[in-house]
């Protein structure tokens, strides 16, 4: 079985929900303390940066975390072909060590700026839509995803709009593909607007990989939309009218929700790697 | 002070920037019988005070409220109640839930002062060994349109900044809470937290001195943020009434970090897994009022043993602070524990090296600071001399007063309402009122998914429910609940009422009632008309809880297992808030799927109302929207028919008999029926009718009545294929049920009298209004 690393750096708050959605799917989950010996890294064949504050956001969100030893370690492990993923502040320490989108190694070229909408700025949760698009992330983190499928995941984050100022890089993301995810409507067409565009982020990005398409920073919480119930009961087309009609019914219930794909792809990838011994 | 006269002890008193009264001083000399060293004396003003010593609430709230039931493990006394969830593969897990104020400091300073809030009340949860599963918040404002208006939006956007800002980074998910908004809380704001906690039954942590103490030396750790100035005098801050000048009284105000929170409750799960799984006994306790005296003797009194506390030891941010600030100050994120002597070091290098607090936090670590005595002495020591020193039951003994209590004069006849001429002009007016108006701007702010427990948010229903236990069937539901106009109107009654609403709101949901919180929020207990409004409403909160349990008056309440009074709650032009009692309600259960909301779910289904409508508008939206004022009398509650009205609910939605069910309470039916057809926050697009002519008896009521009188009661939305169990299900139960209106295709908002519209509004018309009303207090 495939083992992933659930990195706990102290501030994080969604390590126990990410190595839950990490079991759900099949792989050997363990939460990794950022102080432990640097060995450790290497036993593990895919990493996730959960969500939460690590270090308290000191400075800028995820600039401290993205400094740390352990961070280090897991991008060599990343430059060696395994998969990471940083999930909301999690993105953000992927962003602000450099790794994503990674043209220029070690240089921070995006950034996750703070939230920019009308009306409605600051600290913002919700649901939202996603859509996967095509790139080469598609194949880690959405080859369970239909092309253009609405996918509804919360977000919970107030500094979640990907920036860049560098209008190359920008040129860059969007000609190879990294944008995997972008915010889209419940009709699944490109979001336009808030509430369906929550931030204002750039190429409406949700989630940005890196050229290798392996490194993924994921503003949405998929850990959060693992199982049918923690789909609002109230929410517009399939995946609401599922949940409305799976009142009662508790098997249903604890069924798949809309954010288990990522974690399914990921688990997909990863296991003719797992079966054919190519663990590291 | 011994011999010393009133005035000169009061001189003496005051001198030293205490509050004890001349008589409480006496009372202290006389348990120590010597004059009291200065740590002494700030331990006693801080144990006495209000806020930390019940001394003026204790003997009511004993005489009157039931705390006891088969599904209580632990009623109030510790840190928080604790109440049965069920089994789940073998594993018997129990809830722990615990329900404070924060009035005081979040008037002065809202962002700390909510914030610390929420971090204290998470820390009563943790300390009995449970994962804080959820906080919950009561929020009470003055009039945001008032004279001072401005004030009370920014301490509006203070607090819910204060509560999102910790809860947030603490990782702890909002299960939502109310808000009012009412003139006479312009000059104090009531910030009212519940947290609920998720144990193990055998995994349970006492908040004592174990037995063990007694056969193998036990020493004391403190661990956490180093101890400074801050908070000092916070209890007795919290325990008089708020002066005008804010400047002055910051310095009472805690300094909240959810970062080190965050590490420290990460940390502590290891270290007591590692306890647990040793066998070691320990006892735990957070340190909130009275800071590390408070928690110190309390911990070895309720042992029954001494303890000698080291001052010097007690890590702290800078040198040199006097005896009775490192013993008494309310520095946050600390907590307190007792282990024996041979595991001290291993618990240090948990906190210190495995979690490396000094290095994740400045001058954050654990320390051994005291040790148990085998006799009952409680000492304090500085440079290896006693600076505190006397028998542990006298610093614990706590004190009374038997406060007067005067019922208030009647206010003359109230002014009748004016009648209503366009019923459209008017829901549209209410339904962007602030205590009507959608609370979701506020919700946004708070992070309701984290963990990923939730199956019921925020905003969705009349309570919150979730899944608790990872894979199991178990549920459980929390709801919190109070109408300050209808106390006002009258203690006993209204206090009544909003215990049947707690409970109405968990049975929408598909919840069983299984234990009751309070906080009871009041002005200056020395008036004994203040003191009277409290004597009430605590024996109407008391003879409800009894009267509601699920058999009746003769089988179990539904006790109140947790809970804080909060006096002095008014400003300094003398006029007090609303008596405010307000309750939480905590539900459970067997299978959480079968919970819904009180959204429409379908088009051609019916509307059924159980509840007769009262011709009673006193304290009502209504009264306040026409006249502006709060006055009359509240409608009647009969306890056993609302008892068998709340039973029938909660089968009925068990059995999935309701589509939908929504508790009728401010705004009375119409609201109640907007609600529904709003849908949480996504209208389904399901329009929604009702002929105000079935809305029942006695005919003549006035159509003001029909629709916006806040009885007792709810709306269900039912299919029409189950529509005959479900009337025959209130039938056995004797409740009345009537169908009152009908689901629609169309989204349209319909009132009906006698076939002509009273009300026929396009709901995404209402909607916006309903959405965008509280939306400029936060942005």
């Amino acid at each position: 079985m495939a083992r992933a690393a659930v990195v706990q750096i102290p501030g994080v708050n969604c390590e126990y929900e990410t190595a839950r959605a990490l079991e759900a799917v099949g792989l050997e989950a363990r939460i990794v303390r950022w102080n432990e010996p640097d060995s450790v890294w290497s036993g593990f064949d895919a990493f996730v940066l959960p969500g939460g504050f690590a270090f308290q956001d000191r400075i800028r969100a995820g600039a401290v975390a993205a400094k740390l030893n352990a961070v280090d370690r897991i991008a060599s492990e990343a430059a060696r072909g395994k998969p990471v993923l940083g999930i909301c502040n999690g993105a953000q320490v992927l962003v602000e060590a450099g790794l994503v989108p990674g043209f220029r190694p070690g240089h921070v070229e995006l950034t996750l700026a703070p939230n920019r909408a009308p009306r409605r700025e600051g600290y913002l949760c919700r649901w939202v839509w996603v859509r996967a698009e095509e790139g080469p992330g598609r194949e880690w983190f959405a080859r369970g995803a239909r092309p253009g499928e609405p996918i509804p995941v919360p977000i919970a984050h107030g500094e979640g709009r990907f920036q860049t100022a560098d209008p190359e890089v920008r040129r860059r993301i969007q000609t190879d593909g990294l944008v995997l995810f972008r915010y889209a409507t419940p009709a699944g067409a490109p979001a336009e607007e808030y509430p369906f565009d929550p931030n204002g982020a750039m190429l409406q990005a949700a989630g940005v990989t890196n050229a290798a398409g392996n490194i993924l920073a994921f503003m949405p919480h998929p850990e959060r939309a693992l199982w049918l119930r923690q789909v609002p009961i109230d929410m517009a087309g399939d995946w609401g009218e599922r949940r409305r009609a799976a009142v009662g019914t508790w098997g249903s219930l604890e069924g798949p929700g809309p954010g288990r794909v990522v974690f399914e792809s990921l688990a997909a990838r990863l296991r003719p790697r797992a079966a054919i011994g190519a663990r590291a | 002070m011994s011999g010393a006269d009133d005035r000169s002890l009061k001189a003496l008193i005051a001198e030293a920037g205490l509050r004890l009264t001349p008589g409480e001083a006496r009372r202290m000399l006389e348990l120590l019988r010597r004059d009291p060293t200065r740590v002494e004396a700030t331990i006693f003003d801080t144990m006495w005070s209000e806020h930390c010593s019940y001394k003026s609430s204790r003997w009511v709230l004993k005489q009157y409220l039931p705390t006891e039931s088969p599904w209580v493990i632990l009623g109030p006394g510790e840190d928080a109640g604790i109440v049965r969830l069920g089994t789940h593969d073998g594993v018997e897990y129990a809830l722990v839930i615990a329900h404070e104020s924060h009035n005081h400091p979040s008037q002065v300073v809202p962002v700390e002062g909510a914030a610390t809030g929420i971090g204290g009340i998470v820390r009563d949860v943790a300390c009995m060994g449970a994962e804080v599963v959820g906080v919950m918040d009561a929020l009470r404002f003055g009039d945001p349109d008032g004279a001072r208006g401005s004030t009370v939006r920014e301490i509006v956007r203070g607090v819910v900044d204060g509560i999102w800002q910790y809860g947030d980074a603490l990782g702890v998910p909002n299960l939502g809470g109310d808000v009012f908004f009412s003139p006479r809380y312009d000059e104090n704001c009531l910030v009212n937290v519940v947290a609920l906690g998720l144990v193990r039954f055998d995994r349970i942590v006492r908040s004592r001195v174990p037995e063990e103490a007694r056969r193998e030396p036990y020493v004391l750790i403190l661990v956490g943020k180093p101890t400074d100035e801050t908070g000092f005098g916070g209890a007795a801050f919290a325990s008089a009434v708020l002066e005008e000048s804010a400047e002055g009284q910051r310095g009472h105000v805690q300094v909240p970090d959810p970062f080190l929170k965050r590490v420290l409750l990460e940390a502590n799960r290891a270290v007591l897994d590692w306890l647990h799984r040793e066998g070691v006994v320990a006892g735990f306790k957070d340190l909130g009022a009275g800071g590390i005296a408070c928690a110190s003797s309390e911990l070895a009194a309720a042992g029954g043993l001494g303890m000698d506390v080291d001052l010097d030891r007690v890590p702290a941010a800078r040198e040199g602070y006097p005896s009775e600030v490192i013993a008494c100050s309310e520095t946050q994120e600390r907590f307190a524990l007792v282990v024996p002597e041979r595991v001290a070091d291993r618990v240090l290098q948990w906190y210190n090296v495995t979690f490396a607090l000094p290095e994740v936090y400045d001058g954050a670590r654990a320390a051994v600071v005291g040790r148990v005595r085998s006799d009952s002495r409680y000492r304090m020591l500085r440079g290896g001399l006693p600076v505190c020193d006397s028998p542990v039951e006298v610093i614990t003994a706590g004190i009374e007063h038997r406060r007067p209590e005067r019922p208030r004069p009647r206010g003359g006849a109230p002014e009748p309402l004016p009648p209503v001429h366009d019923h459209e002009a008017l829901l549209r007016k209410l339904v962007g009122t602030p205590n009507l108006a959608s609370r979701e701007p506020i919700v946004r702010f708070y992070d309701t998914e984290v963990q990923g427990r939730m199956v019921i948010r925020a905003g969705e229903a009349d309570a919150s429910v979730m899944a608790p236990v990872p894979g199991s069937k178990l549920g459980c539901a929390l709801t919190v609940d109070g109408n300050p106009w209808w106390v006002a109107a009258d203690p006993y009654w209204g206090t009544a009422h909003v215990v049947c609403e707690a409970l109405r709101n968990l049975v929408a949901v598909g919840a069983q009632p299984v234990a009751l919180t309070d906080c009871l929020n009041f002005g200056n207990p020395e008036d004994p008309e203040v003191f009277g409004d409290f004597g009430r409403s605590v024996r109407g909160l008391g003879d409800a809880a009894r009267a509601l349990g699920p058999d009746g008056p003769g089988g179990p309440p539904i006790a109140i297992v947790s809970g804080n009074v909060s006096f002095y709650n008014e400003g300094s032009s003398g006029r007090s808030i609303e008596p405010s009692p307000i309750v939480a309600g905590l539900g459970v259960l067997d299978d959480w799927s079968v919970a819904t909301t009180g959204a429409l779910k379908r088009r051609g289904s019916v509307i059924v109302l159980s509840g007769a409508r009262q011709d009673r508008l006193g304290a009502s939206q209504l009264r306040h929207a026409l006249l502006g004022k709060t006055d009359g009398s509240i409608p009647d509650l009969d306890f056993e028919r609302e008892r068998r009205r709340i039973y029938a609910a909660l089968e009925a939605v068990r059995r999935g008999l309701a589509l939908a069910c929504h508790d009728i309470a401010e705004g009375g039916l119409a609201i109640a029926a907007f609600e529904m057809a709003l849908g949480g926050y996504a209208s389904q697009g399901i329009g929604l009718q009702i002929p105000i002519s079935g809305i029942g008896d006695p005919p003549g009521m006035s159509s003001e009545a029909r629709l916006y009188s806040e009885a007792p009661g709810f709306l269900f939305e039912v299919s029409k294929e189950k529509l005959t169990d479900f009337l025959a299900l209130f039938e056995r139960s004797g409740v009345d049920a009537t169908m009152v209106g009908r689901t629609l295709e169309e989204p349209r908002f319909r009132l009906l009298d006698g076939g002509r519209p009273l009300v026929d509004l396009d709901l995404e018309t209402l909607a916006r209004i309903h959405a965008e009303a509280l939306a400029p207090m936060v942005e």
